[in-house]
């Protein structure tokens, strides 16, 4: 609930998130309160039908101006309100699926997930499916599906992009920020093993941790002098 | 791992060299080398190799698979079979790469070796990338993965493991833990 606060905190999490991803996939092994993608694709909205009577609670819906929410009102809330809402007992809410994940938009995916501009359609297409789908909605493991046969079909051009451009490729902006993580690691590697093959091997850098253990002691030899 | 480090592994293959000096026997963590005697061929690491051939005191003779007919024979035995052939040394793209590069007037055909090599890495590094895409595809958890060489393997990490990795995630989704049950509390 109180996510938002967090953003200004970011830096230190993203500078964690960077120096992991050098082997390890950084991600939120859900929960992780602190992880930002995390946050950033729980703010995607979601359709919510009220089952109960909200007092005071009138303003979440821009199109009226009542005090209350009335049982059976409509109203689109950001994914971790409506989380919440969802899984309180008995529910306050009943959580549909947005229009990303209905049958329509499946049946796009299912047809040729490759050609699909997944950062249109959610930057963080596959964390907020995978957070929909921990709502147990009737559709969840039809979600799962999908997601899992998209990613695998556009694993091949992501290996294709980062094997063989020393450029960004343009049409990388389509690939969803999870994809983007892989691809770019991936391009680093594949540059490196280019530059490795055209011009030979280069020195071998000493690892930061000990440069700056020398440094220390440095300095202290200088302290001392 | 940069592929320098993965140089710098393979840098302990052995090859033989006629050195032109005479040496008592050398002792090194990684083993005994030498003793060194004038004419005589001796067998050493590939960095000690390349050091003394820098410095002229020795004539590097290439191994024997280093050579136009045997490269291009193992290229097609790759081609021809369904998974990957045996190389003759665990980072011959290295070691060809390194002693190539040292020994530009020692060797005749050089360029052309310098092709066959290459040749026969772009065949085992496509058929490496179409069989990591049907791993993905069909679903794995595991495969077999005979005669690849480290630099080989190094060129589809972090990818694969990544990939995998995400796959997994996804898949678990399915379970569906739920996420925050506050009314349990």
């Amino acid at each position: 609930m109180f996510c938002h606060g967090l953003i200004s905190l970011d830096g230190g999490c993203q500078q964690l998130c960077h120096h992991r991803k050098i082997m390890s996939l950084c991600h939120s092994y859900v929960p992780n309160y602190f992880s930002i993608p995390d946050i950033l694709a729980t703010q995607e909205k979601v359709p919510c039908t009220f089952e109960v009577q909200v007092k005071h609670l009138g303003f979440l819906d821009p199109g009226s101006d009542k005090r209350d929410i009335e049982v059976g009102t409509n109203i689109e809330l950001p994914f971790w309100m409506a989380s919440v809402l969802k899984t309180q007992r008995p529910a306050i809410a009943d959580v549909g699926l947005p229009k990303i994940f209905k049958e329509s938009y499946r049946d796009i995916l299912k047809a040729d997930p490759v050609v699909v501009d997944l950062h249109k359609l959610a930057p963080y297409f596959y964390e907020f499916g995978m957070s929909l789908c921990m709502l147990n909605h009737r559709e969840s493991p039809e979600i799962v599906n999908v997601l899992v046969e998209s990613f695998k079909q556009r694993f091949r051009k992501i290996l294709d992009w980062a094997q063989h451009s020393n450029i960004e490729v343009p049409e990388s902006k389509k690939l969803d920020n999870a994809e983007k993580i892989i691809y770019q690691a991936g391009r680093e590697v594949g540059s490196s093993l280019h530059l490795w093959l055209t011009e030979g091997g280069s020195l071998i850098m000493a690892a930061g941790m000990v440069m700056q253990h020398k440094k220390m002691k440095l300095t202290q030899r200088d302290l001392l002098q | 791992m940069d592929p320098s480090e993965v140089e710098f592994i393979a840098e302990k293959e052995r090859v033989s060299i006629v050195p032109n000096f005479n040496n008592a026997t050398v002792h090194l963590i990684s083993g005994d080398v030498g003793p060194f005697r004038a004419g005589l061929p001796v067998n050493v690491p590939v960095w000690m190799a390349l050091n003394l051939r820098q410095r002229q005191k020795c004539r590097i003779l290439a191994p024997d698979w280093l050579d136009v007919d045997k490269l291009e024979a193992l290229k097609e035995e790759e081609k021809a079979s369904k998974y990957f052939t045996k190389m003759p040394s665990e980072h011959y793209m290295v070691v060809a790469q390194l002693i190539l590069s040292a020994v530009e007037d020692d060797i005749p055909r050089i360029e052309e070796i310098r092709m066959a090599v290459k040749n026969l890495w772009d065949v085992r590094i496509s058929k490496l990338r179409s069989s990591v895409d049907t791993f993905i595809k069909s679903g794995g958890s595991h495969a077999r993965l005979d005669y690849l060489t480290t630099m080989e393997i190094n060129s589809v990490r972090p990818l694969l493991p990544h990939a995998l990795d995400f796959i997994d995630r996804l898949n678990k989704a399915s379970e569906g833990a739920p996420r925050r049950d506050l009314s349990q509390d």
